[in-house]
């Protein structure tokens, strides 16, 4: 098969590319997505589609969406942002589109992105844990991406990491995105500046004064300019993923962890002190070999890049 | 064991202590090996050894004999001139009740081990997955409480400290039970409705429940299976599992909750897990056992 259009379905865009059998995408087109509104999402993608379609020989088409994706990769069961609940979303993009379709979780397609073709290339046994708004990940097992017996795998970012901890979104309290995701980063900094801390004043005047102005991508760059608080508050985020990745490594025994999302372009500010913190609490550390703690490569691109590429493997 | 997976005649001997050489072991093994083959026709033989075992065979690490970075397998076929593979004992017994026990005919199956601690196996796509080191499934060790109880693995928290047999006889002590009271004492005190031990079960029935959501939200098996010493209590411990599972499984609204049971293959399962182990690697060396890989 030559060219797949992948897609990546988010909650405010949708992107959409050709991508070749080495993973290089050939073009690109993006809308707003029109989030609450399902079948406005569906058209938007057909567009996109055909769209790319009058200038390619496309195949296939790989959707990867936020959300819970049965395990025929046809069936939207529930999805977070959009408002897609038991959406057969499969047949009904086929139909718009004219050409076969797989749908897949967004995680899972990021996750085959970065195993076919970025940071876990060289490996067969894969973890990628993607750092955002809140933690996704991906597993692959001996070269197979592990969809699950419903096709809601990996959603490691509920693992409970602390027993009557922080409240989830997902009705439970103490779950790991609470502790090692974006949305931690930036709550842990509001917090000290809450507290009245002296030392977050360099950190502050960059969010302009303003403790509810702060986001990520201000605390990764004071960090990169050296801003000590920035530093710890990134430290303590990678803290919490090491240890996480810690359990997940007992688990399932993988050769190359991956890390993904928005906050791992902190790079080495987070990185270190996840591989810090993994070796600390690796199980059993001296009796195996030490795995690989690499950065994903194919940043935001590794979902829709994954997406084609499992709509080619279909 | 025959093809079939009867059973045909049993060998036991105590483990030696841990303070042994890794060579009593083995001398006990090859001893009991060459009695069993003088009345049978045995063709290939499996391990299944409680400790990490790497892909080749070796066995890393055993918590309960004195084995570090031990080339087992190579070792053993060497002295008894026959084909030797030699398994984790959780990923064995996950063998044995995938082909003849409560998983036949799944492929997407979590199998833990209670007993001291927790041992596990991760089934996908049929297939009992290693890892790539052979190390895949050592669930006791996941972190579910931060600077919690000391594990002997050395770090703090790890679940197998407050869900195994261990943690049901600490748990009924701390609610009013003897000191000296034994894991199947306490199963057969919750049994006849004795509170300590309804505590205890309650509590790590709750604490199996908490951790399996962590670990079904992240493998999304389509079915769990208890096995090892502690899954003789069966509903006693496995209601206040499900219900924690269904409670705290995140999306349980949008997804099948998987449902928990107890293994059928009994206290054999380990042997009879081993044996298909052995019998299903005759020919091949390496790779996975029993599935298709890619």
């Amino acid at each position: 098969m030559g060219l797949t259009v992948g897609v990546d379905v988010g909650g405010t865009k949708i992107a959409a590319g050709v991508v070749d059998e080495k993973g290089q995408i050939v073009a690109t087109s993006r809308r707003e997505s029109p989030a609450m509104d399902s079948e406005a999402v569906e058209a938007t993608i057909a567009e996109l589609v055909r769209e790319l379609k009058k200038e390619h020989a496309i195949e296939a088409v790989g959707v990867g969406a936020a959300g819970f994706v049965d395990v025929r990769r046809s069936t939207v069961l529930f999805a977070p942002n959009i408002a897609w609940r038991d959406e057969p979303l499969k047949a009904e993009l086929e139909r718009l589109t004219d050409l076969p379709v797989v749908v897949e979780n967004d995680a899972n397609a990021a996750a085959w992105g970065e195993f076919a073709f970025g940071g876990g290339k060289d490996f067969d046994d894969f973890l990628l844990v993607t750092v955002g708004t809140g933690v996704g990940g991906g597993i692959v097992l001996d070269g197979q991406l592990h969809r699950g017996a419903f096709g809601v795998a990996a959603e490691i970012g509920h693992l409970r990491v602390v027993p009557q901890g922080r409240p989830c979104g997902c009705g439970n309290l103490g779950c790991w995105e609470q502790y090692a995701s974006g949305s931690a980063l930036v709550r842990d900094a509001r917090e000290r500046v809450a507290a009245g801390s002296d030392d977050v004043a360099n950190l502050l005047r960059r969010a302009g004064g303003r403790a509810e102005d702060l986001t990520g991508p201000i605390i990764t760059e004071a960090a990169q300019d050296g801003d000590a608080v920035a530093v710890e508050l990134l430290s303590e985020v990678g803290r919490w993923l090491g240890e996480g990745i810690a359990s997940l490594t007992a688990v399932l025994d993988p050769a190359v962890v991956v890390i993904g999302g928005g906050v791992s372009e902190a790079g080495d500010l987070l990185l270190e002190p996840i591989r810090q913190h993994f070796r600390a609490n690796l199980t059993a550390r001296a009796y195996r070999p030490e795995l690989e703690i690499r950065p994903a490569e194919l940043g935001n691109k590794a979902g829709l890049i994954g997406a084609a590429d499992l709509a080619r493997q279909d | 064991m025959a093809e079939d997976g009867t059973v045909v005649d049993v060998l036991r001997a105590s483990t030696p202590g841990r303070s042994d050489a890794p060579e009593v072991v083995e001398r006990a093994l090859v001893e009991g090996v060459t009695t069993l083959r003088q009345e049978h026709d045995v063709t290939a033989i499996g391990v299944g050894a409680a400790g990490f075992v790497g892909l080749d065979g070796r066995v890393r690490f055993a918590p309960h004999v004195s084995w570090r970075d031990e080339p087992f397998a190579a070792k053993l076929t060497d002295r008894l001139g026959i084909s030797v593979v030699v398994d984790n004992d959780a990923n064995v017994t996950a063998l044995a009740e995938l082909r003849y026990g409560a998983a036949a005919g799944r492929r997407e199956v979590l199998v833990l081990t209670l007993g001291t601690g927790i041992g596990g196996a991760v089934v996908m796509g049929g297939a009992v997955r290693r890892g790539a080191q052979g190390l895949a499934g050592e669930f006791g060790h996941l972190q579910v409480v931060p600077q919690g109880r000391l594990c002997p693995c050395g770090h703090r928290g790890c679940w197998e400290q407050y869900a195994s047999g261990t943690a049901l006889v600490r748990a009924a002590r701390e609610a009013g039970a003897p000191e000296d009271v034994t894991g199947p004492e306490v199963t057969a005190a919750a049994g006849t409705g004795t509170s300590w031990a309804e505590a205890a079960f309650a509590e790590v029935g709750r604490w199996l429940g908490v951790g399996l959501a962590g670990l079904v939200a992240g493998l999304d098996p389509e079915l769990v299976v208890i096995g090892g010493g502690l899954s003789a209590a069966g509903d006693l411990l496995l209601d206040p599992t499900r219900a924690a599972l269904a409670d705290r499984l995140p999306g349980r609204r949008y997804r099948t909750v998987p449902p928990v049971v107890v293994a059928a293959c009994g206290p054999e399962a380990g042997m009879i897990g081993a044996a298909t182990l052995a019998r299903e690697s005759m020919g091949q060396v390496g790779g996975t056992v029993g599935g298709s890989s890619a």
